[in-house]
């Protein structure tokens, strides 16, 4: 999906992609998964029910050693599904990876990974609520920033109806609309 | 006071003890704005702590999704009082990454200066604050605010504002520093130095201060990473890990400054990591004075209304409490279609109740203390 | 039987009411005054300028707190026990008022001279824990009921070096009245003969008004003001003006025992005015030091300041004791005293420095807790 140049801009910044690619696959040796250029790294996908495996094989892989969980968060992509990102950092190795899994919006559920890095608990909890994507198998699935009796609103998807003020922000500023 | 008894030849029903739920918070002087938690006591021990947070959670990121990518600045402030230029710097260098903005050199510089006098004026905070937590009257608190004072005057001097300076632009800084800039900024960093050296030796030869500090709260390097701890809580514990140098942003890579480390991962180190931190940025500071030339601070052709092409770019950079990183999925046009603030206070209060389980409850305010969260940031 | 009292006679527990009444007067109008020193004083610690709206710099400052203080609601919580809440002022205030019954002000002046000032002194002092006690569990508030316990471990702690401190400085003076004391003291305050005595004392004098850097039961950072956290209004300023006429009658005691009081030096031959003046200097001297350290260490732990106590100040005023012993009953020269004091003063310094700065085992604690816990599950 990437350009030549985009790849060679890459390396530039960041450091060889093939020889990231290499780890990488071999890491996830027997998952699944789709790849493509980032920013400051790349970008990998697994299928959602591999997600605790592949987390767990780069984070034990001597090469990945993918210790360090930054965040996790999710993107609403509306009649697209949702996507879950998990952003890793490897102290050691000093190299970033971004994770994603592709959720249908009939099934939001991704198993938890907690198990793997313990700095998931909070970061789990806080999409779960503002996304309604259930973790499975997360320790404490209480919210964390919402009050605990509301479980049925998700304010991070772009259905949550926005305040009539919160509206009012991006307009009347003589470029409203045209972005729409 | 509180002697467990152990082995006893007394039956379990003689001396029935029951735990005690303490509340603390959301409104109490130490929990350092709103935040909440739950502590089981045993006597004077904690047996376990919940801690609540998002008293302060006013949904930053989907206010973000709602304006433009200029509006977005002045929120990012808000996310992060103390050290809002950091806040800021992630923000913009994230819309500068996806519309492929390329920064004037006058800007970076700029820039730089500004997040490491901004660094400093965190952790003065941080000093003064940690200083009342041990439970010093007043004395850290009122010297720190001396400090910050002189630093939040030139940060008003330059940006107008003296908390939410909404000063950095996609692409460079708002407006040209003033004229006499490298003076003041070079007075500033004389007091601020002053004032270091005050707190290194009102506090760390303090013989209270040690014997309440040392081996207090301490966490291993593999505990604290595996919590996804970051920023000077994670470098106290020995992890060898500064954003500024592994992945290097702006011109830190160009200037000779060292990542300071602690050793034992408890609350002394953890406060006097960033002691010394204060005293590198001091120097990575003068050093960008050096580096200050004139020129243009924003691109020369900047479109009236920012938009960037889709795409998506996580920008980390070093905040003074750790990793403030910020998310933005583009899907083309003025404003982001997703952002996620990626909280360091967040992740590192989530460490909490492991640090504390197992110590005094007089401990637990310093340990709170010495996270150093702001509650703005954690729930945003 | 009648008492002589301005001239006039009286009988001897009017006497002694009218010559109370004048303290409690006073005293009142003086612990305003140390109100309005410690806000300046610390600010000047602070670096800012301190009270300076109310009055000429500032020195109407405490009648405005006092006026405040009146006219704000005394709230009492709807579960607080009413009796236990609304005495428990009164247990803290009272006997720290008594206690002034013995303080030789300047010669002459004083309420009463008991032959064993001391300790009743020591005795009564102590009456004042109840109080917190009171105050604690009347208040139906868990801060409450921890600062409380915390005040009477700490109280009954730090009373065994306080009483042995004032024991020994007696055993030099050959004498428990206080006025007697004062007067031993003509050529030589005890300070030079006591060193450690004087340390001592100082720092038990500390624990025992709850300041810095033990004021864990008060805990403003934690416990959020301990036992008086439920108090408001004209009960809350009772306890107020409790902890600071406790320190004026330490600082005068302190100085009466160790530092000569009105007695040291040329108090006996140059009279009153000089007697007042010195007598004031040094209390002020005593109360100043006490500001000083509020202004500029933080707040021990619970377990460390319980340590301290039994572990390090008790022996050591058990020591000073038996070298005192040995002094006197062997009759060596009082210069032995002066030696070892400042010898024994050294090693305690010593001794709290490496304390200070062991490195404690970090989860010594933790693994305590959770072994209590399995052997409970």
């Amino acid at each position: 999906m990437t350009t030549e140049s985009e790849e060679e801009q890459f390396n530039a910044q960041v450091g060889d992609h093939d020889q990231i690619w290499s780890i990488i696959d071999n890491a996830l040796l027997g998952i699944g998964v789709t790849r493509e250029l980032g920013y400051m790294d790349v970008i990998v996908s697994v299928e959602a029910g591999e997600v605790a495996a592949a987390c767990a094989a780069l984070r034990d892989d001597e090469e990945s050693m993918f210790d360090y969980l930054r965040s996790i968060t999710a993107v609403d992509n509306m009649d697209e599904g949702m996507e879950v990102v998990y952003h890793l950092y490897s102290i050691n190795k000093k190299h970033d990876l971004t994770l994603k899994v592709f959720l249908n919006n009939d099934s939001l559920e991704v198993p938890s990974v907690t198990e793997v890095w313990p700095a998931a608990n909070w970061l789990e909890r806080e999409t779960a609520e503002m996304f309604g994507i259930k973790f499975l198998g997360h320790p404490d699935p209480r919210n964390l920033l919402m009050p605990e009796e509301i479980t049925d609103s998700f304010p991070l998807r772009k259905d949550h109806p926005l305040a009539e003020i919160e509206v009012l922000q991006g307009e009347g500023m003589g470029y409203s609309g045209e972005d729409a | 006071m509180v002697e467990i008894v152990t082995q006893s030849n007394v039956s379990a029903g003689d001396f029935e003890t029951q735990d005690l739920l303490l509340n603390v918070g959301p409104q109490h002087p130490s929990t350092h704005g709103v935040f909440r938690m739950v502590m089981t006591v045993d006597g004077e021990l904690v047996k376990d702590v919940i801690p609540y947070i998002g008293y302060l959670h006013r949904g930053a990121e989907k206010l973000c999704e709602t304006m433009d990518f200029r509006q977005g600045i002045g929120f990012m402030d808000r996310t992060e009082y103390l050290a809002a230029f950091n806040a800021e710097l992630s923000y913009v260098m994230a819309v500068e990454a996806l519309a492929d903005l390329e920064v004037p050199e006058r800007a970076q510089w700029i820039r730089m200066i500004l997040i490491e006098l901004n660094r400093l004026s965190s952790h003065f905070m941080f000093m003064g604050a940690f200083g009342v937590d041990t439970g010093v009257f007043g004395t850290p608190f009122i010297y720190a605010w001396r400090e910050r004072e002189t630093l939040i005057d030139l940060f008003e001097e330059v940006s107008g504002d003296r908390m939410m300076y909404a000063y950095f632009r996609p692409g460079g800084v708002a407006w040209d520093v003033p004229v006499n800039f490298v003076e003041r900024v070079n007075e500033v960093l004389q007091s601020a130095e002053q004032g270091i050296s005050d707190f290194d030796s009102l506090l760390t030869e303090n013989e209270i201060f040690v014997a309440r500090t040392h081996g207090v709260g301490a966490i291993s390097a593999e505990r604290a990473i595996a919590l996804g701890m970051s920023g000077p809580s994670l470098r106290a514990s020995g992890v060898d890990m500064d954003i500024r140098r592994d992945q290097p942003y702006l011109k830190y890579d160009q200037l000779d400054w060292d990542v300071v480390t602690g050793e034992y991962g408890d609350v002394f180190d953890r406060y006097y990591c960033r002691l010394l931190e204060m005293r590198e940025s001091v120097k990575i500071i003068r050093q960008c004075l050096d580096h200050l030339k004139a020129g243009p601070i924003l691109p020369e052709k900047m479109p009236r209304m920012l938009r960037t092409p889709p795409g998506e770019v996580y920008v980390r950079t070093e905040a003074p409490r750790g990793e403030y990183g910020v998310y933005m999925v583009s899907r083309g046009g003025n404003r982001p279609h997703r952002l996620k603030v990626r909280s360091s206070c967040l992740s590192n209060l989530q460490a909490l109740t492991e640090l504390t389980v197992g110590q005094y409850v007089a401990d637990a305010i310093i340990i709170l203390g010495s996270i150093d969260i702001v509650l703005s940031e954690v729930d945003r | 039987m009648s008492v002589e009292l301005f001239g006039l006679s009286f009988n001897p527990w009017a006497d002694a009411a009218i010559r109370l009444q004048i303290i409690v007067g006073f005293m009142t109008v003086v612990v305003m005054g140390l109100i309005y020193a410690e806000r300046k004083i610390l600010a000047r610690f602070h670096q800012r300028i301190g009270p300076q709206r109310t009055g000429p710099k500032g020195t109407l400052q405490s009648v405005a707190d006092a006026v405040k203080l009146v006219g704000k609601e005394d709230l009492r919580p709807a579960a607080a026990d009413p009796w236990t809440f609304e005495l428990a002022p009164y247990f803290v205030f009272i006997p720290i008022f008594l206690g002034f019954v013995i303080v030789p002000w300047v010669q002459g002046w004083n309420v009463r001279i008991l032959e064993l000032g001391i300790l009743y002194f020591v005795a009564i002092s102590s009456i004042s824990i109840v109080g917190w006690l009171m105050a604690g569990w009347g208040s139906d508030n868990r801060y409450a009921i921890i600062g409380a316990l915390r005040a009477a471990a700490q109280g009954i702690s730090y009373e065994l070096p306080l009483v042995l401190a004032l024991l020994s400085a007696a055993m030099i003076a050959g004498s428990f009245q206080l006025d007697r004391i004062v007067e031993f003291q003509d050529t030589v305050p005890i300070l030079v003969w006591q060193p450690l005595g004087f340390f001592i004392f100082f720092v038990a004098a500390l624990a025992e008004l709850n300041r810095t850097p033990f004021d864990i039961p008060v805990g403003e950072s934690e416990i959020v003001g301990g036992p008086f956290v439920e108090y408001s209004g004209i009960r809350w300023s009772m306890f107020f003006l409790a902890e600071y006429a406790g320190m004026l009658i330490m600082a005068f005691v302190g100085s009466s025992v160790f530092l000569g009081g009105y007695a040291w030096p040329f108090g006996e031959e140059l009279g009153l005015p000089f007697q007042i003046l010195i007598s004031a200097a040094k209390g002020g001297l005593f109360i100043f030091l006490i500001f000083w350290v509020r202004a500029s260490v933080p707040r021990l732990r619970i377990d460390q300041l319980m340590g301290y106590s039994w572990k390090v100040l008790l022996p050591f005023s058990f020591l000073q004791i038996m070298i005192n012993g040995l002094v006197l009953v062997y009759d060596l020269p009082h210069v032995v005293l002066l030696v070892t004091g400042v010898a024994l003063l050294g090693a305690l310094f010593w001794v709290t420095d490496g304390i200070a700065r062991r490195p404690l085992q970090p989860r010594r604690k933790l693994a305590r807790v959770l072994a209590v816990q399995e052997s409970e599950g």
